[in-house]
C-alpha cells in the first residue's frame, strides 16, 4: 500500500506548503494586499496563511 | 474578480476533497479479500484486527496521561506490525496481507465516529481523542488522510463545503449529502443533526492544534493550524447557511480560537473583526427567529473576545500536568 | 431480597429522581399532545415556538441560549407564556422528568426577580438537599448574565446568625428549613415573595411532614404571589395537595409517552458460560461505537467480577452497586456522564427506576427476573424500551447462557409479542449490520 500523503493544503502550492506561514513571494498581489490592509475585504480572505512578517502592525 | 461572497468552496479545495475520497475508496478495494472472505479463519482474523484497532480508541479518556500513552503505544504498535494483546490473544496486521489497509481504514473511521458520538454529547472529550489522533497521524500519514476522508464524508462542513442541490436529485439523497441521518424516509431532528456536526468540527479543531507530546517534533504538524486558517477563511468567503454556519463557527472558534490567535496574531484579529462587522449581518439576515440560539451564542462569544482582546483557553484542553498523571 | 419498608421506598423516590437528573443530558422526547386547562377559558390560549416571542430581558435570553437551548420544549411552549403573562398566573404542571419543567420555572423566577433589590423574592421548595442543589445549578447557569443575582440554600445544617436577614434574591430549600427561616427565625420576609415554586410535588408528599410544612409556608405568602407546582406523576394525593397550595391555577399536562419495543433492536447471544458472555461483550465492543453503554447483572458478585474483567482489558468501568449511599451513586453517575468512565456496570436491583433513555446500548448480561425467578417484564421494558422517534434508535443485547435463561427470554418474547433475534457475536459483519 502506498503511504503517500495527500493531506497537503489545497491552496495549490504543492507539498512544501505544509508550513504554518506563507512566504511573501508565494502570495498573489491581491492576497498580499489583504494581509497588508488594516481590514480584510468580505469574500477575499486569503486561504493561505499569512506571512510570518505580517503578524503585527 | 469575484465580488462579495461565493456560494462554493474554491476549486482546489474540491479537488483535494475528491482526492481524499478516491484514496479512501481505493483503500476499501485494497482490503476487499479480507472483508468478503467466507473463510472462518479469515473472519476471525478480521474480527481480531478490528477489535485491536477500535477498542483502544473507545477507551480514550482523561483519567490519566499514562493511560493515554498506553493506548497510543498500543495503536502505534499495531500499525507498526507488532503483535498486540487483545482479548487474550496476540493480534498482528501481518496475520493477513491486507491487514494493514484494513486497520488503517477502521482506525480512521473509529476516530471520526468517536467525534460524532462522544464529542457530540461531551465537548471536552475532543482533546484526549484529538491528541492521540494527531500523534498517530504524524507517524502514519495514511491514517490521517483516511481520517480526513471519513470526516469530510460525514460532515462536509469540515472541508468546508456546502453541498448544493443538483437537478434531479432525490430529496433523501440530498439530505444525506448534507450530513443528515435519513432512515425510512425520516430525517433526524435538526438539534440532533447539529449536535453530531458540532462533535466532528470540535474534534477537527482540536486535532489541528495538538501534537502528541512524546513524538519527535522535528517536522511540522501533519495537519496543523494553517488548516485552521484555511478553514476559517473559506467559511468566511462563502454565503452562510442558516443555523449550520453560526453553530459550527462557534464550535470551531471556541476550540481553536485561542491557538489561532497565538499563531496569527493581528491577522487573526482581522478575521474576528470581519466576522463582527461584516459577516454577522449576513448571518442575521438568513436566520429566522426560531434559530437565533446559534447566532446569539456566536455573537456573545465574539463580542466578549473582542472586548477583552483575548480568546479564552478552551475548556477541557489538557494541561501539562496531565502528562505527569 | 427483603421487601422494602415504606420509609425506604420513599427515600428511593428522591434518590431515583436525583440519579435520573444526573444521568440525563438531553430533553426527553414526547410526541403526545399537551393538555391545557385555563383558569379563564375566555383568554386567548397561546403557545410559543421560539424564545424570542417571550420578550425576555436580553440578559435572560442570552442565559437561555448560553445553555445550548435552541427552542422551547413541548411543555415550555405552553407553560412559559402562562408563567410570564402579565399579571403572572398560577400554574400546576405535570410531565415526566426530563421534559423541561425545571428550566421553565427557573426562567419564570429569573424574569420576576429584581436583582438590584437585596432581599428574597423567589422561593423554591425541593424534596431534598441534593435536588435543591441541582436546581440551584440551573439557576446559576441561566442567570449567568446577572452578576448581582445571588442564591441561598435553606437546607438543614446551613446555619445563620439569629436576627440576620438574608440578602439573596432567590432562596431554594427543603420545606422544614424554609419554614423555619420564614417563621421562627425570620431570615426571610415571606410577604416580599413574588414567585413560589413547589418542585417534584409527588416526591415531596412522599416524605412525612413535607406536605404540611409546604402548606404552612404557602399561607404566609401574599395573595398576589405567583404559585407554581410541578410534578412528574399525578396520583390523586398529588392532585389534592396541588389544589391546596395553588389557588386558581392553569393546568398543563403532558402524558408520559408509552415505552415501546418497536424502535429498538433486540438481540440475544447464545453463550455457554460467564466467560463466553464476556467474550461476546468484547466482540460487541470492537464493532460498535458505544459512547456510553450500560450493562446489567443479576448479582453484586457478577457485577464486581465483570467490572474487574473489563478493567483488565483496559476499559474504564464504573460500578454502581446496591450497598452504595446515594451520594456515592451520584458520584459514580457523574463520572460516567463526564465520560471519565465509558461503561457502567450495575445490578438489576440497584438500577431500578433509572432512566437509561440517553444510553445508546443496553446489555443484559443477566436477564431481569423477579424474586421468584420469573421474567421481570416490566423492568425489561423500562430498561430497553424507548419512547421512540427518530434519533433514539436503541440497541439491546441479551446474554443467554442456559436452558433456564433461554426459557426466560422466550417468555419475554411471548409477553411482548416481539421477536428477539439471535446474534452471532463471532461474526463481525453481522454485528456491524445491526449497528447501522
Ligand atoms: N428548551 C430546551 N432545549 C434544549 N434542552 C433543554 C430545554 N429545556 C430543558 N433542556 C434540557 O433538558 C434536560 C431536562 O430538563 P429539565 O428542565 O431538568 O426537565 P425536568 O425538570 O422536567 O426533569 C436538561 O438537561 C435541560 O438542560
Amino acid at each position: 500500500p502506498s503511504s503517500s500523503s495527500s493531506s497537503g493544503p489545497p491552496s495549490g502550492a504543492g507539498n512544501t506548503a505544509e508550513n504554518l506561514f506563507t512566504p511573501k513571494n508565494e502570495l498573489t498581489a491581491e492576497e498580499l494586499k489583504q494581509f497588508v490592509a488594516k481590514k480584510f475585504t468580505l469574500g477575499k480572505v486569503p486561504l493561505k496563511p499569512p506571512p510570518e512578517g505580517l503578524l503585527s502592525v | 474578480q469575484r465580488e462579495g461572497l461565493q456560494v462554493k468552496a474554491v476549486d482546489s479545495t474540491m479537488q483535494w476533497y475528491q482526492q481524499l475520497q478516491d484514496a479512501a475508496s481505493q483503500c476499501v478495494l485494497a482490503f476487499d479479500a479480507l472483508t468478503n472472505s467466507k473463510d472462518h479463519q479469515t473472519k476471525k482474523i478480521k474480527m481480531d484486527l478490528q477489535k485491536a484497532a477500535t477498542i483502544p480508541v473507545s477507551q480514550i479518556s482523561t483519567i490519566a496521561g499514562s493511560q493515554l500513552k498506553e493506548i497510543f503505544d498500543k495503536i502505534n504498535s499495531l500499525l507498526l506490525g507488532k503483535a498486540v494483546h487483545c482479548g487474550g490473544r496476540a493480534v498482528s496486521v501481518t496475520n493477513h496481507q491486507q491487514g494493514l489497509d484494513f486497520v488503517h481504514y477502521k482506525l480512521a473511521e473509529k476516530f471520526v465516529k468517536q467525534g460524532e458520538e462522544e464529542v457530540a454529547s461531551h465537548h471536552e472529550a475532543a482533546f484526549p481523542i484529538a491528541v492521540v489522533a494527531s500523534g498517530i497521524w504524524e507517524l502514519h500519514p495514511r491514517v490521517g488522510d483516511l481520517i480526513l476522508a471519513h470526516l469530510h464524508k460525514k460532515c462536509p462542513y469540515s472541508v468546508p463545503f456546502y453541498p448544493a442541490f443538483k437537478e434531479g436529485m432525490a430529496l433523501e439523497e440530498y439530505q444525506k449529502l448534507l450530513g443528515y441521518l435519513v432512515k425510512d424516509s425520516k430525517v433526524e431532528q435538526q438539534d440532533n443533526f447539529l449536535k453530531r456536526m458540532s462533535g466532528m468540527i470540535r474534534l477537527y479543531a482540536a486535532i489541528i492544534q495538538l501534537r502528541w507530546p512524546y513524538g519527535n517534533r522535528q517536522g511540522a504538524h501533519p495537519h496543523g493550524l494553517n488548516h485552521g486558517w484555511r478553514w476559517l477563511a473559506q467559511i468566511l468567503n462563502m454565503e452562510p447557511l442558516s443555523d449550520v454556519t453560526a453553530t459550527l463557527l462557534f464550535d470551531f472558534l471556541e476550540v481553536c480560537g485561542n491557538a489561532l490567535m497565538r499563531q496569527y496574531q493581528v491577522q487573526f484579529w482581522k478575521m474576528m473583526l470581519l466576522i463582527k462587522e461584516e459577516y454577522f449581518p449576513r448571518i442575521e439576515a438568513i436566520t429566522s427567529s426560531g434559530q437565533m440560539g446559534s447566532f446569539i451564542r456566536l455573537k456573545q462569544f465574539l463580542e466578549k473576545c473582542l472586548q477583552h482582546r483575548e480568546i479564552p483557553i478552551p475548556k477541557g484542553s489538557l494541561p501539562s500536568s496531565f502528562w505527569r498523571s | 431480597n427483603v421487601e422494602k419498608t415504606d420509609e425506604e421506598e420513599k427515600e428511593d423516590r428522591a434518590a431515583q429522581s436525583l440519579l435520573n437528573k444526573l444521568i440525563r443530558s438531553n430533553l426527553v422526547d414526547n410526541t403526545n399532545q399537551v393538555e391545557v386547562l385555563q383558569r379563564d377559558p375566555n383568554s386567548p390560549l397561546y403557545s410559543v415556538k421560539s424564545f424570542e416571542e417571550l420578550r425576555l430581558k436580553p440578559q435572560l435570553l442570552q442565559g437561555v441560549y448560553a445553555m445550548g437551548f435552541n427552542r422551547p420544549s413541548k411543555i415550555q411552549e405552553n407553560a412559559l407564556p402562562m408563567m410570564l403573562a402579565e399579571p403572572p398566573q398560577n400554574l400546576i404542571a405535570q410531565s415526566q422528568s426530563g421534559t423541561g419543567k425545571t428550566a421553565a420555572f427557573v426562567l419564570a423566577m429569573l424574569s420576576q426577580v429584581e436583582p438590584l433589590n437585596r432581599y428574597p423574592q423567589c422561593l423554591c421548595l425541593s424534596p431534598t438537599y441534593e435536588l435543591a442543589l441541582q436546581t440551584g445549578k440551573v439557576i446559576e447557569q441561566m442567570g449567568k448574565f446577572y452578576p448581582e443575582l445571588k442564591l441561598a440554600y435553606a437546607v438543614r445544617g446551613n446555619k445563620l446568625e439569629r436576627g440576620q436577614k438574608i440578602s439573596e434574591q432567590i432562596v431554594i430549600g427543603t420545606p422544614g428549613t424554609v419554614l423555619d427561616w420564614c417563621s421562627k427565625l425570620k431570615f426571610i420576609d415571606p410577604k416580599k415573595i413574588k414567585v413560589f415554586v413547589l418542585d417534584e410535588a409527588d416526591v415531596m408528599i412522599a416524605t412525612q411532614g413535607h406536605q404540611d410544612q409546604s402548606i404552612r409556608i404557602q399561607r404566609m405568602l401574599p395573595k398576589d404571589c405567583q404559585m407554581l407546582l410541578f410534578s412528574a406523576t399525578f396520583e390523586d394525593s398529588v392532585w389534592k395537595f396541588a389544589r391546596k397550595v395553588v389557588p386558581d391555577p392553569n393546568i398543563i399536562k403532558l402524558k408520559r409517552e408509552e415505552e415501546t419495543l418497536d424502535t429498538i433492536k433486540q438481540y440475544y447471544v447464545m453463550c455457554n458460560n460467564r466467560d463466553e458472555k464476556f467474550q461476546a461483550l468484547c466482540n460487541l465492543y470492537g464493532a460498535i461505537t458505544i459512547a456510553q453503554a450500560m450493562i446489567f447483572c443479576h448479582t453484586r458478585k457478577t457485577a464486581g467480577w465483570l467490572a474487574a474483567e473489563l478493567s483488565k482489558e483496559g476499559h474504564q468501568v464504573a460500578l454502581l452497586s446496591g450497598e452504595m449511599m446515594v451520594e456515592q451513586r451520584a458520584a459514580v453517575i457523574e463520572r460516567f456522564r463526564e465520560g471519565k468512565e465509558k461503561v457502567l456496570v450495575t445490578t438489576n436491583v440497584c438500577a431500578r427506576g433509572i432512566d437509561v433513555e440517553q444510553v445508546s446500548v443496553v446489555i443484559n448480561f443477566d436477564l431481569p427476573v423477579d424474586k421468584d425467578g420469573n421474567p421481570d417484564n416490566e423492568t425489561y421494558l423500562h430498561r430497553i424500551g424507548r419512547t421512540g422517534r427518530f434519533g433514539k434508535r436503541g440497541l439491546a443485547v441479551n446474554m443467554v447462557d442456559s436452558k433456564h435463561s433461554m426459557n426466560i427470554l422466550n417468555r419475554i418474547q411471548e409477553h411482548f409479542n416481539k421477536k428477539i433475534d439471535r446474534l452471532d457475536t463471532d461474526d463481525l459483519d453481522e454485528i456491524e449490520k445491526i449497528a447501522n
